[in-house]
C-alpha cells in the first residue's frame, strides 16, 4: 500500500531530513511512526500527502510511484489519504458540519449525500449533537475528534496521523486511538506519527522507528524490495 | 476523481451521471459559488461597501465625463446646422444674369434653400442698421454687390462638405467670390476633439486603477484566507475550486461598482437639469441634458464586471498558487 525505496529527503540550506528510508505498510494495516522530535517523521507525512517531493528514491502509494503524478494530479491523490493534525486546522469560520462536509463539497458530491455522510461520519466519531457548534465552542479533544470526522468522511483507503494525541490527556488519547483502530477494522491503512511510545507500547502494532532521518528497525522493510 | 485508487472511484461512481447531467451540476455549483460568495460579502457589509464605493465613485468620473463630452457635441451639431455660404455676385453682372444664377444654384442637389439679397436691398438694411445712413447718401453709386444666401443640405453642413460645395459655387462665371464662416466652428471642434482624447486618457487610468483596487482587495482577501486554502489543498481542492469564490467576488463588486456609478450619474444629471435648464431659458434655448441610454447604461456595467473579473484573477492567479500547504 505504502512504500519508500531508498528516500532521502534534503532541504534547501542543506538539513537533510530523511536517509535512504525503506519500509512497506500492507493495505489494511495500522502501524505507529516514532522517533523524537526533528526524526523526519513530519517529512516522512509530507511526501505521502504529497507535500514535498523526495530528493532521491521513491514513494509508492498503491503501486502509483508519486514522482510521476504531476502538479495537477496532486489534488486528486490527496483525495485518497485522509490527514489530522496535532493542532486540528479545523476552520473557525464554519460550523462543525462544514467543516466535515469540506472534501465532499471539494468532490462534487451531492448535497444529500453530504448530509447523510456527514452526519455518519459524526456519528462514528460521536459528535452527532454538535452539528451546529462552531470549532472554538469545542474542547480539544472534540476539535480532535471533528479534525478524524473530515478526514474520514469521504472514505479515503489511507489515514495519516501526525501527533494526534498531542495535546491530550490519556485517557482522551486512548478514546481517539480506539477509533483509529476502529477504521483500521473496516479496512482503512493507518498510520500515526507519535512520540507517545507509551501510547504506541500498550496498543501493541507495528512500529517504525525513525532517528536523525534513518528508519531504525522495520523487518518488514526488506520483504517489501 | 480518485487517483491512486481507480477501484475506489469505480465504486464511488456506480451511478454514472449522463453528461447532461453533470453540465447542469457543474453550471448549478458555479452559480451556487456566485451566490455563496456575494453572501461572503453581505457577512463584511462595511468593508465590502467601502470597496463598491470606491469603485463606483471611480467609474463615476469617466461616465459623467463621457456625458459632458456628449452633451457638448448635442450643443456643436446645432451650431453646425446653422452654416450658410454667402455667394457675392461680380458687379459687372445683370439683374438677368443674377436672376439665372440664384435659379441654377437652386438646382445644385447638394443645396436646400437659395436666398437672394440684391445690391439695393442690401444697402436699405445697412443704411439702418449701422447708423451711417445720411453719410451713404453723399455716395455716388451703390458699393454693394448683390447676394446670394446658400443653406447645404444636411449632409453638406459639415464644415468639410461645406468647405467643398463652396469651392464649387465659386467657379460659377457671376459669382466674385464666397464666404463660409466656419473658423469658429473648426476651433470648435478642436476643442472637443481635446477634451475627447483627455476624457479617454482619464477614462483609461482610472479603470486602470479600478483594476488594481479590485486585485488588491482580492489579494488581501486570500491573504485573510490562506489557512482556509491551505486546509482547501490538503483535502483535494483544486486551483480552480479555490479560485472561483475569489473570481465571483471581484465579478460582484464590478456589478455593483457599476449600478453605484450609474446611480450616482443619475442623480448628478437629476441635479444639473433645473440649472441647465435656467441658463437655456435665458438664452432662449431649448436644451435638455442627455443622460445614459439603455445601452449605455449595459455597457457600464458589463465593463465594471470586467474589470472585477481581470481585477480578481490577476491576484487570484498570482497568489493561489504560492499558498501551499506547508505543515501537516
Amino acid at each position: 500500500m505504502i512504500n519508500f525505496q531508498q528516500v532521502s529527503k534534503t532541504y534547501p540550506g542543506g538539513h537533510r531530513a530523511l536517509e535512504k528510508v525503506n519500509f512497506h505498510i500492507k493495505p489494511g494495516e495500522l502501524a505507529f511512526l516514532t522517533g523524537h522530535s526533528g526524526a523526519g517523521k513530519s517529512t516522512l507525512l509530507k511526501l505521502i500527502s504529497l507535500m514535498e517531493r523526495p530528493s532521491a528514491g521513491n514513494v509508492f502509494i498503491n503501486g502509483i510511484d508519486l514522482n510521476k503524478v504531476n502538479s495537477r494530479q496532486i489534488p486528486y491523490a490527496r483525495r485518497d489519504i485522509g490527514i489530522i493534525f496535532q493542532n486540528h486546522r479545523l476552520l473557525e469560520r464554519y460550523t462543525v458540519f462544514d467543516n466535515v462536509a469540506l472534501p465532499l463539497i471539494i468532490e462534487g458530491t451531492h448535497r444529500n449525500q453530504i448530509a447523510k455522510r456527514v452526519h455518519g461520519a459524526l456519528d462514528k466519531v460521536g459528535l452527532i449533537d454538535k452539528v451546529k457548534c462552531h470549532p472554538s465552542m469545542l474542547s480539544g479533544g472534540e476539535q480532535q475528534r471533528v479534525g478524524i470526522a473530515r478526514a474520514i468522511v469521504n472514505s479515503p483507503p489511507i489515514l495519516l496521523a501526525d501527533e494526534p494525541t498531542g495535546n491530550l490527556d490519556p485517557e482522551l488519547s486512548m478514546e481517539i486511538l480506539k477509533l483509529f483502530e476502529d477504521f483500521n477494522k473496516h479496512g482503512t491503512t493507518v498510520l500515526i506519527a507519535t512520540h507517545d511510545l507509551g501510547l504506541v507500547a500498550r496498543m501493541k502494532y507495528r512500529s517504525l522507528t525513525l532517528k536523525d532521518g534513518r528508519m531504525l528497525e522495520d523487518p518488514l522493510a526488506q520483504g517489501a524490495l | 476523481m480518485s487517483l491512486l485508487f481507480k477501484s475506489r472511484q469505480n465504486k464511488n461512481e456506480k451511478q454514472k451521471k449522463s453528461f447532461i447531467s453533470n453540465g447542469y451540476f457543474f453550471i448549478v455549483n458555479i452559480f451556487r459559488q456566485g451566490i455563496h460568495s456575494l453572501g461572503e460579502m453581505w457577512r463584511t457589509p462595511l468593508a465590502s461597501m467601502m470597496t463598491i464605493a470606491v469603485l463606483g465613485l471611480s467609474l463615476t468620473l469617466p461616465a459623467t465625463l463621457y456625458l459632458v463630452v456628449k452633451n457638448v457635441q448635442q450643443v456643436s451639431s446645432g451650431f453646425e446646422e446653422a452654416s450658410e455660404i454667402s455667394l457675392f455676385v461680380k458687379q459687372t453682372m445683370t439683374e438677368q444674369e443674377t436672376a439665372t444664377l440664384v435659379k441654377r444654384l437652386a438646382l445644385y442637389p447638394e443645396v436646400e434653400s437659395v436666398t437672394f439679397i440684391s445690391k439695393q436691398q442690401a444697402l436699405k438694411e445697412f443704411q439702418e442698421v449701422s447708423g451711417f445712413g445720411q453719410a451713404l447718401e453723399y455716395l455716388d453709386s451703390n458699393p454693394l454687390p448683390d447676394v446670394v444666401l446658400v443653406t447645404p443640405t444636411k449632409r453638406h453642413r459639415q464644415p468639410n462638405a461645406a468647405k467643398v460645395l463652396l469651392t464649387k459655387l465659386e467657379a460659377e462665371r457671376e459669382v466674385d467670390f464666397g464666404k463660409l464662416d466656419i473658423a469658429w466652428l473648426e476651433r470648435l471642434n478642436a476643442l472637443l476633439g481635446l477634451l475627447k482624447e483627455s476624457v479617454i486618457t482619464i477614462t483609461l487610468l482610472l479603470l486602470t486603477s479600478v483594476t488594481l483596487i479590485i486585485g488588491n482587495t482580492i489579494r488581501l482577501s486570500i491573504m485573510d484566507k490562506k489557512e482556509e486554502i491551505q486546509v482547501m489543498k490538503l483535502v483535494g481542492a483544486t486551483n480552480t475550486f479555490i479560485h472561483a469564490p475569489f473570481l465571483w467576488t471581484g465579478i460582484w463588486y464590478g456589478v455593483i461598482g457599476g449600478l453605484f456609478a450609474f446611480i450616482s450619474v443619475a442623480l448628478m444629471m437629476w441635479w444639473l437639469s433645473s440649472a441647465v435648464n435656467s441658463v437655456a431659458g435665458v438664452y432662449q434655448t431649448n436644451f435638455l441634458l442627455i443622460g445614459l441610454t439603455l445601452s449605455e447604461f449595459g455597457f457600464l456595467v458589463l465593463l465594471a464586471t470586467s474589470l472585477g473579473f481581470v481585477g480578481s484573477y490577476l491576484s487570484v492567479n498570482r497568489y493561489i498558487k504560492e499558498i501551499e500547504p506547508d505543515k501537516v
